[in-house]
């Protein structure tokens, strides 16, 4: 009888031990996915984040489980009211571009997004990226964006408090599209108008250091050193590397 | 489940009236200027998901990456998939078409796309030949409407099929839609 005892004393032992042994591996190997996740660009309706695909629909956001990769399963939808466009997934957080402003939400638990806030702004077509403390925000108000057409702008918003979003830099552009950032180069994608490269060494004043007309730019993404664009004319990478130099490694035409 | 449904379809409804107010005659008062173009929905009638070897950049549309791997939506058509190993010289590797296809995102080796509003999920672990998993039907809206303002537009007709995309035309009739 004793001996008995023991052995399920022993065996249970071990399993705790497996288990623990089990949850701390599958946490050190990827917390979030890892570097099994992609990245899109700043037109992403699609996003990961975990075992949750986030999929920005005109009026919601609505979270699908893929803890089964082939069985996504679609457990929640934020009603966001009209005009949804784009997601941004930052650390611990999301970012929706809407037609009237941007919804942040804290993503702590990826599968079950919490509203923060709202940050409005005039109607347009509004990507936002987010590095550090400040959210980058392309407003465009053009045709399809805003009745009657208008003025586009880049604005910087301070994200400091993240339920109190404020907006510290506003200035022109024609009519962005996509926007990209990495340390101190911001990219803005002007459709047809090109592509603008600006340094933002200090986050709240982007300075345009360069304006590459030549290339229709629709969206990009930055990824070590090298910026994939994409435009009408095709796909366009560049390495930039350095301060200054911005040089053409290969491109795809459209046909 | 049945509530849910009836109110869908009346949220339908009501979208409709509200983006595509209809006027029989003369230029809607409240209406944009016509010039002789208006815009009509491109239905899927074959909606059919096929792995395709390489095809020609046409319409770029979203980019994605994920390790070498270079994604790019021809928009409406379906998605370039592109090695990028060495970014001066990437290479397509196949093309997937999804008709009505904007988005994609991806984990591990399973890439997600919209099919208009149909959601599917491929097996990307052969790249030049990735094979279709899983198709989750209507669950992402499609506006029955285009994605411009002041303009006109041939309304929308649910017997024809799915709308996954607009094209602009010359027409000398004016549409009774607009917005």
């Amino acid at each position: 009888m004793k001996i008995k005892h023991t052995f399920v004393y022993v065996i249970a032992v071990a399993a705790l031990l497996f288990l623990e042994q089990c949850s701390s591996e599958s946490t050190t190997i990827s917390p979030n996915g890892g570097a099994q996740i992609g990245t899109g660009g700043s037109l992403a309706r699609f996003a990961i984040s975990g075992n949750s695909l986030y999929i920005a629909t005109n009026q919601s956001l609505d979270v699908y489980d893929i803890t089964d990769p082939v069985a996504p399963a679609r457990t929640k939808k934020n009603m966001l009211g009209f005009g949804i466009e784009t997601i941004f997934p930052y650390q611990q957080n999301l970012f929706i571009g809407a037609n009237d402003g941007m919804y942040i939400f804290d993503n702590t638990k990826p599968d079950a997004p919490v509203l923060l806030t709202k940050y409005t702004h005039v109607m347009s077509c509004d990507p936002v990226v987010v590095q550090g403390k400040y959210a980058y925000v392309t407003l465009r108000g053009g045709s399809g964006c805003r009745l009657g057409g208008g003025r586009s702008f880049l604005d910087v918003v301070d994200l400091s408090d993240l339920r109190n979003p404020k907006l510290v830099n506003s200035q022109i552009l024609l009519a962005p599209f996509g926007i990209g950032v990495d340390g101190n180069k911001l990219f803005v994608c002007e459709g047809s108008g090109g592509l603008k490269l600006f340094d933002i060494s200090d986050p709240q004043k982007p300075m345009l250091k360069k304006t590459m007309a030549d290339i229709p730019a629709y969206d990009v993404i930055p990824n070590q050193k090298t910026l994939i664009v994409t435009g009408e004319k095709g796909i366009f990478q560049y390495r930039y590397d350095t301060a200054e130099t911005f040089d053409l490694l290969s491109k795809i035409a459209v046909e | 489940m049945k509530t849910k449904n009836t109110a869908f379809l009346l949220l339908i409804f009501l979208t409709a009236m509200l983006s595509c107010r209809e006027q029989e005659q003369d230029e809607p008062t409240d209406g944009p200027r016509f010039d002789k173009t208006a815009y009509r929905p491109i239905y899927a009638t074959l909606n059919n998901i096929e792995t395709l070897p390489p095809q020609p950049l046409r319409k770029p549309g979203k980019i994605y990456i994920r390790g070498n791997i270079l994604l790019v939506n021809d928009i409406g058509k379906g998605i370039h998939i592109i090695d990028n190993k060495d970014p001066k010289n990437p290479q397509k590797l196949s093309f997937l078409k999804i008709i009505g296809n904007s988005d994609m995102a991806v984990k591990g080796n399973f890439l997600y796309a919209d099919n208009a509003s149909d959601l599917v999920v491929f097996d990307i672990s052969n790249a030049s030949a990735p094979k279709l998993l899983k198709q989750v039907f209507d669950v992402i809206p499609v506006k029955n409407y285009p994605d411009l303002v002041q303009i006109y537009f041939d309304c929308p007709d649910a017997t024809k099929g799915k709308i996954v995309g607009w094209e602009k035309y010359d027409t000398e009739i004016r549409p009774r839609c607009y917005r």
